[in-house]
C-alpha cells in the first residue's frame, strides 16, 4: 500500500476528530464537580461513585449487555442457517421473494416493528419484560445477520461443495467443514452488527419493556423531564473505556494467534 | 468451526455469569420479603433511599421503572402485559384513564396518612373526592427568567411583561397548546378553561403580537437552554424552573398576578395491579410526613403534604415562587377536561399562533 500524502492525512485526522470529539467532550464533563455540561469547575470522581452506588442503574446496564449478547448470539445462529437455506433454494423466484421479505424487515421503521410487537405480545399474553425484549431483539437482528452472511455464501462456488461430496463428505461435514469455515467472516460481521443494533436500540425496546425491566437507552430517555445528570456521562465514559479495552484486547489476541499460525506454518 | 464453538461457549458463559450477577444484585438491593409491588414513575422523581426504607419497613420488594411521558405510561398500562401497582400520572391523564376504566378506586381507610395532605389540594375537579388519585407533587405555570441577561429592574409580575419590546428574541415557550393558549387567556383576565370561541380568538390574536419576542417554542430542552443561558426568559412549569435553578442559581421564577395553572402529579393504582394491598401501603408510606419531606427535598418540587412542610427548611416553604401565598392560590386554576373537541380547538389555535410566527 502506498503511503498517504499530507492532505489525505489531514483529512483522515479531521474525520477522526469529528467522530471522537463529542465522546471526549462527554467524558471530560463526567469529571466536572459543577454538575452540568457547561463550565468546568473542579475535578471530581463523585459521578463515578454515584454510578456504582446506584444498584438499579448497574442492573439496567447488565441487563442491556445480557440482552445484546444473547439476542445477537441466537439471531446469528438462526440467521446463518436461514441464509444457507435461502441460497440453496432451487427456485429463483421463491429465492428473490424470500430475500425481499427479509429486506423489508430491515427497511421498515423500528417504531412499526416495536408497536406490532407490543400488540402481538399483549394478544398472546406474554408479560412485558426480559423475554419480550429478548424475543423482539432477536427478531430484528435476524435479517441483519442474513444480509451480512449472504454475500459470502454467494461467493462460495458450488463446485467446492460438489468436490466435498465427491470425496465422501456427509451433509453434516459439508456444513461444518466447508460452508461455515468459508463464511466465517460474514458470521462474525453479522454477529457484531447485531450486537451493536441491540445495544443501542431504543424504538423497539421502548415499546416492549415493562414490569420493571428496562434497558439503558429507555432509562436515559425517561430522565428527560428532570434533566440528565452527569452520572450518565460517567456511565458512558465507563462503557467507552470497556469497549476500547475489548477492541484492543481482540486486536492483540488476533495478532498473537496470527503470529503463532505463521511460525507453525514456517516449521512444517 | 472449532473456534466458533469455543466463542459460542464463552458468550453463553458470560451471559450466564451476568444473569447471575443481576440476580445477586437484585437480591442484595431488596430484602427477601412478602410480595413485590411495581412502581411506575417519572425519571428522577423519587429519592431512591426511600424505596429502600419502604422495603425494610414493610418487607415488600419494590420493582421500580420510569417513564418519560403520560402518553407512554398510559399506552403501557392500557395495552396490558404489564402489572404496575402504583403509577404517577399528571392530572389530565387521570381523567383519560378514568374514562377508559384504567384505574382502581383507592380505599381511604388504608391510607391514614391522607390527613397529612393540605385540604386545598384534595377534592379537585379532575378527581372529585380523590376516589382514584392522591396528589404526589404539584406546581404552577409561570415565567422563569435570568436577571443577569436582562435589563435591570425587569420583573414579571404580570403576563403582559412578556410583551415588553426590550425582550425581543429572548422568550422561549413550552411547546404545549394548553399552557401557551392558557397564558394568552390569563393575560386577558379570562379563565384558562375558557371554551368561549371569541375569547380564544382574542387570546390567539394577542399571542400573535408576542411573535417578535419569541425565540423558540420547544419541549424539555428548555431546561438545558436556560441553564446554559442561551435564553433569558421561559414560559414553563414550576418544576422545570426548579430544575433550572438547581444548576444555574441566577435564574428566578415568577407566577404572574393575573393567575395561572395549578398542576398535579398523582399516585394512582392501575386496573391491572396485582398487589393492591402493597400499593396502598406504598401510597400511605409516601404520604408520611418525614418521608414526604425527604422526597420533596430530593426532587425539589412542591409537596402537597402539609405535615411534611412543617419538617422542611422554612426557607423553602416560605419561598412564594414555589409555595404561592393564599391570595395568589385563589387565582390558580386546575385544567378541566374540556373534551376532545375543545382540545382540538385549542390545538388549532396554537397551530395558528405557531404558523403566524414563521411569517
Amino acid at each position: 500500500m502506498s503511503k498517504l500524502n499530507n492532505p489525505s492525512k489531514i483529512y483522515l485526522a479531521f474525520v477522526f476528530i469529528v467522530l471522537y470529539a463529542p465522546i471526549f467532550y462527554l467524558i471530560f464533563y463526567s469529571f466536572n464537580s459543577g454538575g452540568t455540561m457547561s463550565g468546568f469547575e473542579d475535578f471530581t470522581l463523585e459521578h463515578y461513585a454515584a454510578v456504582f452506588n446506584d444498584t438499579r442503574l448497574i442492573i439496567i446496564l447488565l441487563n442491556t449487555v445480557i440482552i445484546a449478547l444473547l439476542s445477537s448470539f441466537i439471531s446469528t445462529v438462526i440467521g446463518v442457517l436461514g441464509a444457507i437455506g435461502i441460497v440453496f433454494l432451487r427456485n429463483r423466484k421463491t429465492r428473490s421473494a424470500v430475500l425481499s421479505l427479509n429486506n423489508i424487515l430491515i427497511v421498515s421503521p423500528d417504531v412499526i416493528i416495536g408497536a406490532s410487537f407490543l400488540i402481538l405480545f399483549t394478544l398472546v399474553g406474554v408479560k412485558l419484560g426480559f423475554a419480550s425484549v429478548l424475543i423482539s431483539h432477536i427478531a430484528f437482528s435476524i435479517p441483519i445477520v442474513v444480509i451480512m452472511v449472504l454475500p459470502k455464501l454467494m461467493e462460495l462456488s458450488s463446485s467446492l461443495i460438489d468436490a466435498a461430496s465427491d470425496l465422501g463428505a456427509s451433509k453434516r461435514d459439508i456444513l461444518t467443514r466447508v460452508i461455515i469455515p468459508y463464511i466465517k467472516p460474514g458470521i462474525f460481521a453479522g454477529f457484531f452488527l447485531a450486537l451493536t443494533y441491540s445495544l443501542d436500540d431504543f424504538a423497539v425496546t421502548f415499546f416492549v419493556t415493562g414490569n420493571g425491566f428496562a434497558t439503558l437507552s429507555v432509562e436515559i430517555y425517561s430522565m428527560a423531564r428532570t434533566g440528565i445528570t452527569l452520572t450518565i456521562n460517567a456511565l458512558s465514559a465507563l462503557i467507552f473505556i470497556i469497549t476500547l479495552a475489548l477492541v484492543v484486547g481482540y486486536y492483540v489476541f488476533n495478532q498473537r494467534s496470527r503470529q503463532i499460525a505463521e511460525t507453525r506454518g514456517g516449521q512444517s | 468451526m472449532k473456534d466458533i464453538i469455543r466463542i459460542s461457549i464463552v458468550l453463553l458463559a458470560v451471559s450466564g455469569l451476568l444473569l447471575y450477577a443481576v440476580s445477586l444484585l437484585e437480591r442484595s438491593s431488596a430484602t427477601t420479603g412478602s410480595g413485590t409491588i411495581s412502581v411506575f414513575n417519572w425519571g428522577e422523581y423519587i429519592d431512591p433511599e426511600l424505596i429502600e426504607q419502604f422495603e425494610e419497613e414493610t418487607n415488600i420488594q419494590v420493582v421500580y421503572e420510569t417513564f418519560a411521558s403520560n402518553e407512554a405510561m398510559m399506552t403501557k398500562i392500557e395495552q396490558g402485559g404489564t402489572s404496575y401497582d402504583v403509577a404517577m400520572p399528571s392530572e389530565y391523564a387521570i381523567e383519560k384513564m378514568k374514562e377508559s376504566d384504567m384505574l382502581l378506586p383507592i380505599d381511604h381507610s388504608k391510607i391514614p396518612n391522607l390527613e397529612n395532605i393540605d385540604p386545598y389540594f384534595l377534592d379537585l375537579p379532575f378527581d372529585p373526592g380523590n376516589e382514584y388519585s392522591i396528589p404526589y407533587f404539584w406546581g404552577t405555570v409561570g415565567i422563569a427568567f435570568n436577571p443577569t441577561l436582562l435589563e435591570d429592574g425587569q420583573t414579571f409580575e404580570s403576563w403582559d411583561d412578556l410583551w415588553d419590546p426590550a425582550l425581543s428574541q429572548e422568550v422561549v415557550l413550552v411547546d404545549s397548546a394548553r399552557e401557551v393558549i392558557g397564558m394568552g387567556l390569563n393575560s386577558l383576565g379570562y379563565s384558562l378553561n375558557s371554551t368561549d370561541m371569541d375569547k380564544l380568538r382574542e387570546a390567539t390574536e394577542k399571542l400573535k403580537t408576542l411573535g417578535p419576542n419569541v425565540k423558540a417554542i420547544i419541549g424539555d430542552e428548555i431546561v438545558e437552554m436556560m441553564r446554559r443561558e442561551e435564553a433569558a426568559v421561559a414560559l414553563t412549569w414550576s418544576g422545570q424552573a426548579a430544575d433550572m435553578m438547581w444548576i444555574n442559581e441566577d435564574i428566578d421564577f415568577s407566577v404572574p398576578q393575573e393567575g395561572s395553572n395549578l398542576w398535579f402529579d398523582n399516585m394512582i393504582i392501575p386496573a391491572t395491579a396485582t398487589n393492591v394491598e402493597g400499593a396502598h401501603a406504598f401510597i400511605n408510606f409516601m404520604l408520611d410526613a418525614e418521608v414526604a419531606a425527604q422526597n420533596a427535598d430530593y426532587v425539589g418540587y412542591s409537596t402537597p403534604n402539609e405535615a411534611a412542610t412543617e419538617l422542611m427548611d422554612p426557607e423553602v416553604i416560605e419561598d412564594e415562587r414555589f409555595y404561592p401565598p393564599e391570595e395568589l392560590r385563589g387565582r390558580l386554576e386546575v385544567y378541566e377536561n374540556l373534551g376532545l373537541e375543545m382540545l382540538g380547538v385549542y390545538n388549532e389555535f396554537f397551530l395558528e399562533f405557531k404558523m403566524d410566527m414563521e411569517n
